[in-house]
C-alpha cells in the first residue's frame, strides 16, 4: 500500500519481473490424468498442456479458468507467479553461485536470498547496480529480470 | 528532431542546365557544321559560287535555326530544373517533374530494388551524377535513357553528391522494413505483456464476442483510480484496459495477475467466465 502511494509520486522501486508458472503436472498426476485427457476435457491441443507444464506459455484467462474448473482447484492453487531470476538461480551449483557473488562483490548468502524475498525486501537489500551486475553475470539484462 | 519524420527535400544543381546546354550545343554545332559543309560542296560542284547567296543560305537555314533551337532547349532545361524536386519521406520518395505536363512520381521503399549512380561523359565535365532508382517491374535505366521528361521512375539527374542521397534512401529502406518505433514501444514492451498488447491492438481494429465478465471497473472506481492510471501501472495501453472493461478481450494470465496486483484483489474477483 505504501508502495502504491509512492508510485503516484513517481518514486522508483526495484521489483522482480515475474513469469506465470503452474502446478498442472503435479495436480494432473494426482488425478491420474494424461496430458491428452486433460487437453481433451479443456478443449485445447496436447501441445498446449505440454508447454503449460514446461512453463514456457502464458495462457489466456479463459483457458486458465477452464483448467481450474476441470482440475476443481482455485486458480491460485494451480498458477503462481515466480520471479524470473529464481528459475535461473535454481539451476546453478553452489560453486557457480560463489563465482557470481565474488564477481558482483556480494556474499553468496545474499545472492541466495534472491530466491525467496518479496519485492519490498528486494528494494531494501539490493541496490540497482548490484542487480545490474548480477543480471550481467548470469548473461541477462537488468530489464529482463527486474524492473523499477 | 526525429530523423524518421524529417523529410529530405532537394532540387537539382544549376550545373545540370549548363551540362544539358553544352550537350545540346555540341549536337547542334555538329549538325550546323555538317549543313554548312554540304552547302559549300553543293556550291562548288554547281560552279556558281556567290558569297552573298552563301551567307544568306547559311544564316537562314543554319545559324537562325541553331540559335532558336539552342535558346529553346536552354529555356526548356532551365524550366525543367525549376520544376524538378524530390522529397525523401518516411515511406516513399516523391519526385515532382515535368515542364508542360506536371508529374508526381511516388516510389514506395518496398518496391525499390536497387539504386544506380551514373556519371556520363558530360556529367564528368561538370562533376555531376545521376541517381537511378530501379523498382520492381520497371527499369529506371531504360526509362531514363529513353526520354528525359517523361516517366522516369526514380530518375534524379544533376546531383552534386549522389552518395548522400543514396545513403539516405538506403537508411530509409532499412527503417521502413522495421516496425515503427511508436508501435513497438506501445505493443512490444514490456516483453512479457507483448502478447496481450499485440492482441488488444488487433482487437481495437476488430470486434470479438464476449466471454468474460469483469469487475475491473467497479474495483478500480472503488479506489478512485482512473483507467489511464491503471493502464500506466500495469504497463499496457489504455485501450487494453478499456477493452477489458467492456469484456471484449480475453487477457492472458500474466496480465490478469498484474491487474490483480495493482487492484489488490484476486483474479477470481476480477473476472468470471460467462
Amino acid at each position: 500500500m505504501i508502495r502504491g502511494v509512492f508510485w503516484s509520486f513517481g518514486e522508483k522501486f526495484l521489483k522482480f519481473k515475474t513469469i506465470v508458472k503452474s502446478h498442472i503436472k503435479e495436480i494432473r498426476e494426482e488425478y491420474n490424468l494424461s496430458q491428452q485427457e486433460l487437453a481433451d476435457s479443456i478443449g485445447v491441443s496436447r501441445q498446449t498442456i505440454y508447454y503449460l507444464e514446461k512453463g514456457s506459455y502464458n495462457p489466456s484467462l479463459t483457458i486458465s479458468f477452464k483448467i481450474a474448473e476441470v482440475l476443481k482447484k482455485d486458480l491460485n492453487k494451480i498458477f503462481f507467479q515466480e520471479p524470473k531470476i529464481k528459475d535461473l538461480l535454481k539451476s546453478k551449483t553452489l560453486e557457480e553461485l560463489n563465482k557470481i557473488s565474488s564477481k558482483v562483490g556480494i556474499e553468496t548468502n545474499k545472492l541466495i536470498k534472491l530466491n525467496d524475498i518479496t519485492d519490498d525486501e528486494l528494494d531494501n537489500l539490493f541496490t540497482k547496480q548490484e542487480l545490474v551486475n548480477i543480471a550481467q553475470s548470469i548473461g541477462m539484462e537488468f530489464n529482463d529480470l527486474f524492473e523499477e | 528532431m526525429n530523423n524518421r519524420n524529417e523529410a529530405f527535400k532537394g532540387t537539382i544543381s544549376p550545373e545540370f542546365v549548363r551540362k544539358e546546354a553544352l550537350k545540346n550545343n555540341i549536337v547542334l554545332l555538329v549538325a550546323a557544321i555538317g549543313l554548312a559543309i554540304t552547302y559549300v560542296i553543293y556550291l562548288l560542284v554547281s560552279g556558281e559560287f556567290d558569297v552573298n547567296l552563301f551567307l544568306v543560305l547559311i544564316i537562314s537555314s543554319v545559324i537562325i535555326p541553331y540559335l532558336i533551337i539552342a535558346s529553346i532547349s536552354a529555356l526548356y532545361f532551365a524550366a525543367y530544373r525549376r520544376n524538378f524536386s524530390y522529397i525523401i519521406q518516411e515511406n516513399n520518395i516523391i519526385i515532382n517533374h515535368g515542364v508542360f505536363t506536371k508529374m508526381r512520381a511516388t516510389i514506395p521503399y518496398k518496391r525499390i530494388q536497387n539504386i544506380n549512380i551514373v556519371c556520363g561523359v558530360f556529367d564528368r565535365i561538370f562533376n555531376t551524377f545521376t541517381v537511378k532508382i530501379e523498382t520492381a517491374g520497371h527499369s529506371a535505366v531504360s526509362s531514363g535513357t529513353k526520354s528525359r521528361g517523361i516517366g522516369p521512375e526514380g530518375y534524379i539527374p544533376g546531383l552534386k553528391d549522389p552518395y548522400v542521397i543514396e545513403n539516405r534512401i538506403k537508411k530509409m529502406i532499412f527503417q521502413s522494413s522495421l516496425p515503427s518505433e511508436g508501435l513497438e514501444e506501445k505493443i512490444f514492451r514490456p516483453h512479457e505483456l507483448a502478447f496481450d498488447n499485440f492482441i488488444s491492438y488487433i482487437l481495437s481494429k476488430m470486434r470479438e464476442g464476449e466471454f468474460l465478465q469483469t469487475s475491473i471497473k467497479d474495483l478500480r472506481e472503488k479506489i478512485n483510480m482512473s483507467a489511464s492510471q491503471l493502464a500506466e501501472k500495469v504497463g499496457v495501453p489504455l485501450e487494453t484496459i478499456k477493452y477489458l472493461e467492456e469484456g471484449r478481450y480475453n487477457p492472458s494470465l500474466a496480465l490478469a495477475y498484474k491487474i490483480a496486483e495493482v487492484l489488490n484483489c484476486t483474479i477470481e474477483e476480477l473476472f468470471k467466465l460467462k
